[in-house]
């Protein structure tokens, strides 16, 4: 076998399609995946046999069924055998893997997605279940109030207030009317109103929080002259990290994320300008603690968030792969240059994928 | 706790979760006709394979089935592969003496149903290649409660059996590349 050369920072993303974020989408999980994957195919231009490897992410939990993410690899085409893998985590990570699969360099091109229907299953119960088992899983703390903790810890702490988090939420509403995959889209949305709100999980509005979605994403990546043959203008990933922090949140400091500044910094952002940013903060809160991290503001150059953000629409298991179609949107569309889509997992931005994306 | 002479402790987590989900529109579609004892399938518009029940998509040509791609089989086919199973006693099974569980390929269809029992036969007599035909359950006491969009369940709680019918074993090469 041939020494491969290094194709880091060669690699691009050709095609990408998403479903609608819906409340309750009828189609089983596959069944929303088979157009998506197809039409990210499509919009790549290539023949489905041409996809050297494919990595999907799901949850089971989700689902409701042992083994359920294996049908899902029947929207790629399993048949003949293909190389594949899975990851019980966001399309994101998924995407991820593909992306270091890639730069092994005898493969071209590299297909990730991501899905799932939160419809089914009560939401506070399912994710009560990743906490851990001795503490947390047994109190039934759920996401909800998970975030309203952190919440009231980023109000205590000085570096926000109940007006910042309204902020957020008007900039995912207003942008998100504009966006036709998006749940929750408001263009007359402001602070006074939503202000006027009562609170849901105090210090937590109803509209602090993500809706409740179903949705599947899926990216197609291809590999130097071969991106330039597909796409007139790749969104190349000039990097792609994550980082992890410790699993109990009361071992860490709730209003930061270093692990998201670490990720960032490890996938080459140097904090040089950005066009785009586009933030899995599922909670108003989070998106501050983010874009702090990043060192970005609402009020900065870069557009936060342009289709909405996890706010907008919160498909679990696709909203963060979202996030990377919808910046290499951007690029790909011509009206941006460098864009930064983040992604996460765990409880309380425990876990978080960062991703650099630039035009040529 | 645990009356353990070591002194493990024992934390009970019981965990229930709960999932409500409806149909879709094609496992819809199918339970309906199965309760009026008609079983439907998808002819795939691309290679023409028939899936029993439909999938709402071709899973070799990747390409989406709909209503229109629908239609009905009939209840008779060829057992494809069984198993005997000797019940253990553990904690949900129900049944206490040996069972067959078979796979059945309807005739037109491409894809078995699974799990099936079959009756008019000794299990010492059980061959792959038997002909068989569904025997309903009355209307009134089919149910397809059963049925998830996770591909198991339904079809055995609206038929008693598949019973063998008798007839000439059907030749191998009708049914061996659908085994399962």
């Amino acid at each position: 076998m041939p020494a491969a050369k290094s194709t880091r920072g060669d690699i691009a993303i050709v095609g990408y399609a998403q479903t609608p974020s819906l409340r309750d989408a009828n189609p089983s999980e596959v069944q929303l995946l088979v157009p998506t994957v197809t039409a990210a195919i499509e919009m790549a231009g290539i023949g489905r046999r041409e996809i050297g490897f494919t990595c999907a992410g799901s949850c089971d939990y989700l689902t409701g069924g042992p083994f359920a993410f294996v049908s899902n690899l029947e929207a790629a085409g399993a048949w003949p055998p293909i190389s594949e893998s899975h990851v019980e985590a966001d399309g994101a990570w998924a995407m991820y893997e593909a992306w270091m699969r890639l730069q092994e360099g005898d493969i071209d091109i590299a297909l990730a997605f991501g899905s799932g229907k939160s419809s089914p299953s009560n939401p506070a119960e399912v994710w009560a279940q990743q906490l851990d088992p001795y503490y947390l899983a047994p109190l039934g703390v759920d996401p909800v109030s998970l975030a309203g903790i952190q919440a009231r810890a980023l109000l205590d702490s000085g570096k926000a207030t109940e007006e910042d988090f309204a902020r957020a939420v008007v900039n995912s509403r207003r942008n998100a009317a504009s966006n036709p995959n998006a749940q929750l889209r408001d263009a007359d949305a402001s602070v006074e109103a939503l202000m006027a709100q009562p609170y849901f999980r105090a210090p937590l509005r109803k509209h602090d929080c993500p809706p409740i979605s179903d949705g599947a994403v899926a990216v197609v990546m291809a590999r130097g002259d071969r991106a330039r043959e597909l796409c007139a203008r790749p969104a190349w990933i000039r990097g792609m990290d994550h980082r992890i922090e410790a699993h109990q949140p009361g071992v860490r400091d709730l209003t930061s994320s270093p692990s998201t500044a670490l990720a960032a910094r490890k996938a080459g952002y140097d904090g040089g300008p950005l066009d785009v940013v586009e933030l899995c903060g599922t909670f108003s809160p989070q998106e501050l603690i983010l874009l702090d991290a990043l060192g970005l503001s609402l009020d900065g150059d870069t557009k936060v968030n342009p289709s909405g953000g996890a706010l907008a629409g919160n498909p679990i298991m696709a909203v963060g792969l979202v996030r990377i179609a919808e910046a290499a949107a951007r690029i790909i569309d011509g009206s941006a240059n460098r864009a930064l889509a983040h992604a996460t997992g765990g409880p309380l931005l425990q876990q978080n994928l960062v991703c650099l994306l630039e035009g040529e | 706790m645990t009356d353990t002479a070591k002194e493990h402790m024992v934390m009970e987590h019981l965990v229930t979760l709960t999932y409500h989900e409806r149909l879709t529109e094609n496992l819809n579609r199918y339970a309906d006709n199965l309760l009026e004892g008609r079983i439907i399938g998808a002819k795939c518009p691309s290679c023409g394979r028939v899936f029993v029940p439909s999938k709402g998509y071709c899973s070799l040509c990747v390409v989406p089935t709909t209503e229109a791609d629908e239609l009905e089989l009939p209840d008779t086919g060829i057992v494809t592969g069984f198993t005997i199973i000797a019940p253990v006693n553990y904690y949900g099974q129900k049944k206490t003496e040996p069972f067959v569980y078979a796979s059945v390929l309807l005739d037109g269809a491409d894809t078995t149903l699974g799990g099936m029992d079959i009756t008019g036969v000794a299990h010492s007599d059980l061959r792959s290649g038997m002909r068989v035909k569904a025997k309903w359950k009355p209307r009134g006491e089919r149910s397809v409660e059963a049925m998830s969009n996770r591909g198991w369940g339904g079809f055995g709680d609206v038929v008693e059996s598949f019973e063998a019918t008798g007839e000439p074993d059907a030749d191998e090469e009708a049914f061996k590349e659908h085994l399962f």
